[in-house]
């Protein structure tokens, strides 16, 4: 017995040991998530605009173009559940919060980060944002979230070859879709149309997820209303070959479940820009995320709802833009 | 609990730990130790349906009880109706409730009746097809007075529920593992060892193999009406594989993990690739099951006596029921029911025995004939395949279609198709070792034995990087569906 043990401890240590550097070291790469943590941590109690959601949301708004004090806190891939965990983690924290902006995209309601193919993201929640809610032990480890030849690349990418790993600003605007590098909108705009439409929005599966995320949606949306803060939903423009490709059965009912929540909550605001003829080709990065000059536009446009709004004082659930 | 998650990593040394260290002293302990660990494994899913498995315990327990003093034939067959009642009445509430609702529903409307019934929202428990026929073997073996009736109840809930083979199997018969739980047991190292090497060889063909052939097979399947007829055969070709190291490779490790403990579970694949025909297919796929159905349906039947006629319907008996148990879909029937005809050729000629042995036993390569024969019985065998993997009969038939529509002849093509080619790669490999080591109990089970241990341990971590570099993402098996 004591033969077996002994021979099981020298074969595994080696892969122990490494792992053990290797989880060490990832975690020491800077990255957007520890970044957007650290700011949240420190300043949180300063911010009167939190931007969230997914990457439409993490490169189409930038802080800069806000007149109040915003910061955005959306990520790629990031789903209404973690949306809602950034806020339940730092709501005693959240002193001036007056505004949050939620991007509610083809794909909002149907997705689940941990069923999604980038499901691997969430360890970033658990280890970077000390968040505890998932419950598999994977999601708490660098190294068993990605496959090996991953984090070797990753390892020789910013230790050897000195690579940037942060792809935001200080304020959490993602800046590296820039309009130059740009790329084919007909095929992005398909592919991303294709990517994001559920296969069967009727399965039983699909159903759960999209009942699980109205929910949140509505918790998000009772929580903002007991501590006085506006909500401003919006589903984000894209360009023709990607709003022409999706599913109108999957668009419609998400534009209608949002129109139908957004009316049950005086503090709630929807606007639809899906298919707004004021972003031209040049705005987008890709078929469906726009570029710095995007979301310029866009973010200035946001920041005038919210003035707007803020002057009239008075609630319009919908607007239609 | 997944075999092939960190949890189990955790998991299983400290289960090894206390059974060796802590509860050794006591054979009783130990088997309430093992019900312990096999309830929390099981719990890891859904700890409500332990209630279930419990609950089937007792039943044959008592049930093994009262046919071991009832000595009335009239109530001793009672005793054993409801034991086969109860567990098939799980399985039949589980796993074929809508299946028959929605299947009574269309045949009322075919004729023109309406009926009114809303399907469940049923979850299937994970490994209820496993567990039920497990312990229902034992209440068959003790009403035929093959097996005395055990008195320990922690015995019998420590065979019904041991962790390691209680959600896919293998199938074990109350004969064999039972017997096991009464004895001492006493560590043995080559025995470890030996499990140990299973172990990773499991890993290796669900992680590396089958995994890897499943975002193929799925990506084809899921999208076949955008692919040529040769991207489909690929597909098909992906998925048997994918079926094969998933399931088998979940069978190593169960076996594997057994032997730590000091159990011998029964082998439940033996290379059914290498098969020469059908019939030595199915006496090399799934044995557990095979057996079970041979066992406890084909031969009160009558098995292959009696006419023409009656060996006939036997087969096709044996074969739907071994489909329809895969799960409640049209699919799995058609499935069993090719099986059937594949297998009804070489019963009518009495050359359902022709192949006993190993194929080229003793030598490297097969002949010409046998490695036809092989292609032969795989051919046919994909062909079945493509009936399992489809999601109803209509995409079976259409996925059929394409593949025998001029578009076969064109060469296939998918996305990241040059990464599916390093996976058919790795498979060509995968097979090549199969190949030598078809004797074994595992492939790799002699591979290294003589070798300085520098150079064994050099093949481990060689299995271990390879595992690691392209071990897909964590993925349940098949099985635990069915």
């Amino acid at each position: 017995m004591k033969k077996f043990i002994l021979k099981i401890i020298y074969l595994s240590l080696p892969i122990l040991v490494i792992a053990i550097v290797m989880e060490i070291l990832l975690r020491n790469i800077p990255n957007d998530y520890l970044l957007k943590s650290q700011y949240l941590d420190k300043h949180s109690s300063e911010i009167e605009t939190l931007i969230l959601g997914s990457s439409h949301a993490f490169y189409g708004l930038n802080p800069v173009c806000f007149s109040s004090k915003t910061f955005n806190a959306a990520n790629i891939a990031q789903t209404l559940n973690y949306d809602y965990e950034i806020i339940k983690k730092y709501q005693n924290n959240f002193k001036n919060l007056k505004t949050i902006v939620l991007p509610i995209s083809y794909f909002t309601l149907y997705k689940k980060l941990e069923t999604a193919p980038e499901s691997w993201r969430v360890k970033n929640y658990m280890i970077y944002y000390k968040m505890h809610c998932s419950k598999s032990i994977t999601y708490y480890s660098e190294v068993l979230c990605n496959r090996i030849y991953i984090n070797i690349i990753r390892l020789i990418s910013y230790y050897v070859l000195g690579d940037p790993t942060i792809s935001c600003s200080d304020l959490g605007w993602g800046n590296t879709y820039n309009s130059k590098n740009a790329k084919d909108l007909v095929k992005s705009g398909k592919d991303a149309a294709r990517r994001y439409t559920v296969k069967d929005i009727y399965s039983d599966m699909n159903q759960q997820i999209f009942k699980e995320n109205v929910f949140i949606l509505e918790s998000i949306l009772r929580w903002s209303k007991k501590n006085n803060i506006k909500i401003l939903l919006f589903t984000p423009p894209g360009y023709k070959t990607y709003s022409e490709n999706l599913n109108p059965v999957q668009m419609e009912t998400t534009i209608n479940t949002t129109r139908e929540i957004c009316l049950k909550y005086d503090n709630c605001i929807y606007i639809n820009l899906q298919s707004d003829t004021n972003f031209v080709a040049s705005d987008y990065y890709d078929g469906d995320h726009l570029s710095e000059i995007g979301a310029k536009k866009l973010s200035v446009f946001i920041n005038k709802i919210i003035n707007e709004w803020k002057k009239a004082h008075t609630h319009s659930s919908i607007l239609k833009h | 609990m997944l075999f092939n998650s960190i949890d189990f990593a955790i998991f299983l040394p400290i289960v090894f730990i206390l059974y060796w260290f802590v509860t050794n002293k006591n054979l009783r302990l130990q088997n309430l130790f093992i019900v312990a660990a096999s309830y929390v494994f099981y719990g890891w899913w859904d700890w409500r349906f332990l209630s279930l498995i419990l609950f089937s315990t007792a039943v044959d327990y008592f049930v093994g009880c009262g046919l071991g003093k009832e000595e009335n034939q009239r109530k001793r067959k009672l005793l054993l109706l409801t034991s086969i009642l109860v567990n098939l009445g799980f399985l039949g509430f589980f796993k074929y409730y809508n299946f028959f609702l929605d299947n009574f529903i269309a045949a009322f409307s075919f004729f023109g009746a309406e009926i009114q019934a809303n399907s469940l929202n049923i979850i299937l428990p994970v490994g209820i097809s496993f567990y039920t026929f497990q312990t229902m073997s034992y209440s068959i073996d003790v009403y035929k007075r093959k097996l005395e009736p055990t008195k320990d109840f922690i015995a019998f809930s420590a065979f019904v529920s041991f962790f390691p083979q209680l959600v896919a199997g293998p199938i074990e018969r109350a004969t064999h593992l039972l017997p096991q739980f009464y004895k001492e047991r006493t560590f043995d190292y080559l025995k470890a060892v030996d499990g140990m090497r299973q172990i990773l060889w499991g890993f290796f063909k669900k992680l590396v193999i089958a995994d890897n052939c499943a975002k193929y097979a799925n990506l084809i399947f899921n999208n076949s009406a955008d692919y040529s007829g040769s991207t489909l055969v690929l597909g098909a070709i992906f998925f048997t594989f994918q079926i094969y190291c998933d399931f088998s490779g979940y069978s190593d490790i169960a076996i594997g993990t057994s032997r730590l403990f000091g159990f011998n579970l029964m082998r439940n694949f033996n290379y059914p690739y290498f098969s020469r025909d059908i019939a030595e297919f199915w006496r090399r796929w799934h044995i557990s099951l095979s057996t079970w159905f041979r066992d406890y349906l084909y031969i009160p039947l009558g098995g292959s006596q009696g006419s023409t006629w009656m060996k006939v319907r036997n087969t096709f008996i044996i074969f739907i029921v071994s489909g329809f148990w895969h799960g409640a879909n049209w699919t799995f029937i058609v499935w069993g029911a090719l099986n059937a005809l594949y297998f009804l050729p070489l019963l009518l000629t009495n050359k359902n025995r022709n192949h006993l042995d190993t194929v080229a036993q003793g030598k490297m390569l097969p002949s010409i004939k046998e490695l036809s024969m092989m292609v032969l019985t795989f051919t046919l065998t994909v062909f079945a395949w493509i009936f399992f993997r489809a999601n109803n009969i209509e995409h079976a038939i259409a996925y059929i279609s394409e593949i025998l529509s001029p578009s076969l002849f064109t060469l296939p093509k998918f996305a990241e198709i040059e990464k599916a080619l390093v996976i058919l790669l790795v498979v060509a490999i995968f097979v090549v070792i199969e190949w030598i080591g078809r004797e074994q109990q595992y492939a790799i089970a002699n591979i290294g034995i003589n070798w300085k241990p520098s150079f064994r341990y050099a093949l481990y971590y060689a299995i271990i990087i390879t595992i690691m570099c392209l071990g897909g993402k964590e993925q349940q098996f098949i099985y635990f569906q069915f």
